[in-house]
C-alpha cells in the first residue's frame, strides 16, 4: 500500500512568465512555482531594460541631463520632466515664474490622465475587457495631440526647462483643452459604465491582491497603490511643489486595499486631474516663463542670435554647465506611478557627482511576490496590472 | 440582497448599460484614419528629421563652433572642421547619426546661428542603416525639401523659445479670458 500512496505524489511546476509576455507591462520576468493553479512562489526578476540612466546623468551637465527622465517611465514622460526640474531647481536655489508653474502643473496632470489611462486600458484588457482598450486610447490620443501642438513630440515630450518651461503656450492650445477638459468627464463616466458595475470585472478584482494599510506602507509603495489600501499619502498635498498648494483637489481613498479599491482610486485620481487642469487654465497668471537667473538658465534664443554677451553665456552654460552650490538635494513629486525622487549630490562643477532616481516602479515591483504568493495563476495578471509598473523606470 | 439588486444580478442591467454603449458608439464617426492613404499632418513645430538651413545666399548656416555636439544628450552629432584659406574654419563634415538620436531638440535651441533645424517630415524609413548616417549633404538637401520659401524664416521666431519676451512676459500671451468656448457659451 506504502508504494502506491507514493505514485500519487505532486510536484510543484516552475514557469518561467516573461520576459516577453504581453501581459507583464514591459519585459517583467517573473519565475512562478505552481502547485496545480497556486502560486507558491514568485521571483521577479527586473533589468532587462537597464540602461544605466543614473551614470549617465552623471556625465551630462544638468541642462542635457534633462531627456534622460522622459524615458524612466516613458508613459508619463511630462511627470518625469517636472520633477527632474523641480530637484535641479531647488539644487540651484532658483524658482520658476509663477505662469511657468501653472503651465507646468497644467502639462503635468495632463501627464497623469494619459498614464492612468493607459493603465486603464491595458489593465482592463489583460482581465478580458476590450471595449475599454479602445475608448481609452481614443482619448490618450487627444492629450498626446496636445503635448504635439504644445512642444512638438508626442511621447518624450522634454517640455519644462530648469528655471521654467521651454516656449509659452499659445492660444490654440489653451483653447482645445479647455475642450478637453469640459468634454472629459462624460468620456469617463463611459469607462464606469462599461467596467465598475460589470460582473466579470467585480469577481476578477474584488478581494484579490490584498494589502493592508500597514504593510502597504512597509514595503514602501507610493501613490495610487498605497491610497487604495486607505493611507492618505500624497506628495502634491504632503509636500506641494509647483502650485499644487494653489488648486483644490481632494485625495481618492480606497478602503480594502485590493484591486479593485486600488481602480476606484485611480478612476478617481483622473477626475481629479481634470479638475486640477480646469483650475489650472483658468487662473493662468500673466508673465513671463522662464526664471530670471541668468547663471542658471540659457539666455533667451533672440538674444544669443545677435547681442555678444549672451552668445559667451550660452557657451559656458552648454560646455561647462552652471556653477552649482555644493550640496545635496532629494525631491519628491507625485507622478501617477507613486513617489518620484531625485536626489542630486554637487559637487560645485556643472555635472552631478551623484544622480539617485526613486523609481516608484521598483518599490511596487517588489511587492508582487507578496501579493501573489498564495493566489491563482489568473490573478497574477490582475496583480501585475494593479501595481502599475512600467519597466523603463523599473530597471532605469 | 435587496429586491434592486437581485433584479438587476438576474437581468444583467450593466452589462446591458454597457453593450448599449458599445452600439451606441457603432453609429459614431470613426475617430482612426487610414494611415497609409490619409496622412496626419504634423503639428507645427514638430521635431522632426534635422536639416541643416541655408542663408539667403543658399550657403549654410553652420559655422562648426560645435555647440550642438556638446549639448547633445545622445552624441549624436559629429563636426569635423579645419582651417581655410583667409585662416576661417571650414566645416569639412557634419554628420548626425539619425538612429542615436533622441528628438529632443536641444541642438536647435543651443545653436547660436540657427543654423539646425528639425523638419516636420516624420515618414522616413529604409532597408539600410547607412541611410540614416546623414552627412552635411544629405541634412542641406533636407532644408531644401521641407523648408523651401518662407517656411525656413519663420522657424526660429515662432518654436525655439524661450525668447527674451519670455523673460519679461509679454501682452499677446494666452489666457483664460480669451478661450473662444467662453465666448460661444456667453
Amino acid at each position: 500500500m506504502e508504494h502506491i500512496e507514493k505514485t500519487f505524489e505532486t510536484r510543484e511546476l516552475t514557469i518561467s512568465m516573461g520576459p516577453q509576455h504581453p501581459a507583464t507591462h514591459g519585459v517583467l520576468r517573473l519565475v512562478l512555482n505552481l502547485d496545480g493553479e497556486t502560486v507558491v512562489r514568485c521571483t521577479p526578476y527586473v533589468g532587462y531594460l537597464h540602461r544605466g540612466v543614473e551614470k549617465l546623468g552623471e556625465n551630462r551637465t544638468y541642462f542635457a541631463a534633462l531627456p534622460l527622465s522622459d524615458r524612466l517611465d516613458y508613459i508619463s514622460s511630462m511627470n518625469n520632466n517636472v520633477g527632474y526640474v523641480n530637484a535641479v531647481e531647488k539644487l540651484f536655489g532658483i524658482e520658476a515664474p509663477e505662469r511657468a508653474k501653472f503651465i507646468r502643473t497644467m502639462v503635468a496632470e495632463m501627464g497623469r490622465i494619459s498614464s492612468h489611462i493607459i493603465w486603464l486600458g491595458t489593465h482592463v484588457l489583460d482581465i478580458g475587457a476590450t471595449t475599454p482598450f479602445l475608448y481609452a486610447f481614443r482619448e490618450r490620443e487627444v492629450i498626446m495631440d496636445l503635448f504635439e501642438m504644445l512642444c512638438g513630440a508626442r511621447l518624450t515630450v522634454s517640455y519644462p526647462r530648469v528655471g521654467g518651461v521651454r516656449n509659452d503656450i499659445s492660444q490654440e492650445f489653451l483653447d482645445e483643452l479647455y475642450d478637453f477638459v469640459l468634454d472629459f468627464p462624460s468620456k469617463m463616466d463611459d469607462y464606469e459604465t462599461l467596467v465598475t458595475e460589470n460582473r466579470v470585472w467585480k469577481n476578477r478584482t474584488v478581494g484579490i491582491g490584498v494589502i493592508s494599510a500597514e504593510e502597504a506602507i512597509n514595503w514602501g509603495l507610493t501613490g495610487g497603490t498605497l491610497r487604495g489600501s486607505g493611507v492618505n499619502y500624497d506628495v502634491r498635498k504632503h509636500a506641494p511643489y509647483d502650485v499644487y498648494d494653489r488648486v483644490e483637489f481632494d485625495v481618492p481613498l480606497g478602503k480594502n486595499g485590493d484591486c479593485y479599491d486600488r481602480y476606484l482610486v485611480r478612476i478617481g485620481e483622473m477626475r481629479q486631474a481634470n479638475r486640477i487642469i480646469k483650475q489650472c487654465i483658468e487662473k493662468l497668471p500673466a508673465g513671463p516663463v522662464m526664471a530670471d537667473a541668468p547663471k542658471f538658465t540659457l539666455p533667451p534664443k533672440d538674444m544669443v542670435l545677435k547681442d555678444m554677451e549672451h552668445l559667451i553665456h550660452q557657451f559656458i552654460l552648454i560646455t561647462k554647465g552652471p556653477t552649482v552650490p555644493e550640496g545635496e538635494v532629494y525631491m519628491g513629486t507625485e507622478v501617477p506611478k507613486g513617489e518620484l525622487g531625485f536626489y542630486f549630490v554637487s559637487d560645485g562643477t556643472g555635472k552631478p557627482y551623484r544622480m539617485r532616481v526613486r523609481a516608484p516602479s521598483f518599490v511596487h515591483a517588489s511587492v508582487l511576490p507578496r501579493l501573489c504568493e498564495g493566489g491563482l495563476i489568473a490573478d497574477v495578471i490582475a496583480n501585475i496590472g494593479t501595481i502599475d509598473i512600467v519597466l523603463g523606470e523599473c530597471d532605469r | 440582497m435587496t429586491t434592486g439588486k437581485f433584479i438587476r444580478t438576474i437581468f444583467f442591467v450593466e452589462i446591458l448599460k454597457g453593450l448599449t454603449l458599445t452600439f451606441k458608439s457603432m453609429l459614431t464617426p470613426a475617430v482612426t484614419r487610414r494611415y497609409p492613404k490619409v496622412k496626419r499632418p504634423a503639428k507645427p513645430g514638430f521635431r522632426g528629421l534635422h536639416a541643416l538651413a541655408k542663408n539667403e545666399e543658399g550657403k549654410m548656416k553652420c559655422v562648426g563652433c560645435g555647440l550642438c555636439g556638446a549639448y547633445c544628450p545622445s552624441q549624436c552629432i559629429h563636426i569635423y572642421t579645419t582651417e581655410g584659406e583667409d585662416h576661417n574654419k571650414v566645416v569639412d563634415r557634419y554628420e548626425i547619426e539619425v538612429l542615436r538620436c533622441v528628438y529632443c531638440g536641444f541642438c536647435v535651441e543651443a545653436c547660436p546661428f540657427g543654423a539646425i533645424s528639425l523638419s516636420e517630415h516624420y515618414e522616413y524609413s529604409d532597408y539600410s542603416r547607412d541611410a540614416f548616417y546623414m552627412t552635411k549633404e544629405k541634412l542641406l538637401s533636407n532644408w531644401d525639401k521641407y523648408f523651401a520659401g518662407k517656411k525656413g524664416e519663420a522657424y526660429y521666431r515662432k518654436f525655439w523659445r524661450p525668447q527674451s519676451e519670455d523673460f519679461t512676459g509679454h501682452e499677446g500671451q494666452a489666457k483664460f479670458e480669451k478661450v473662444k468656448k467662453l465666448k460661444v457659451k456667453s
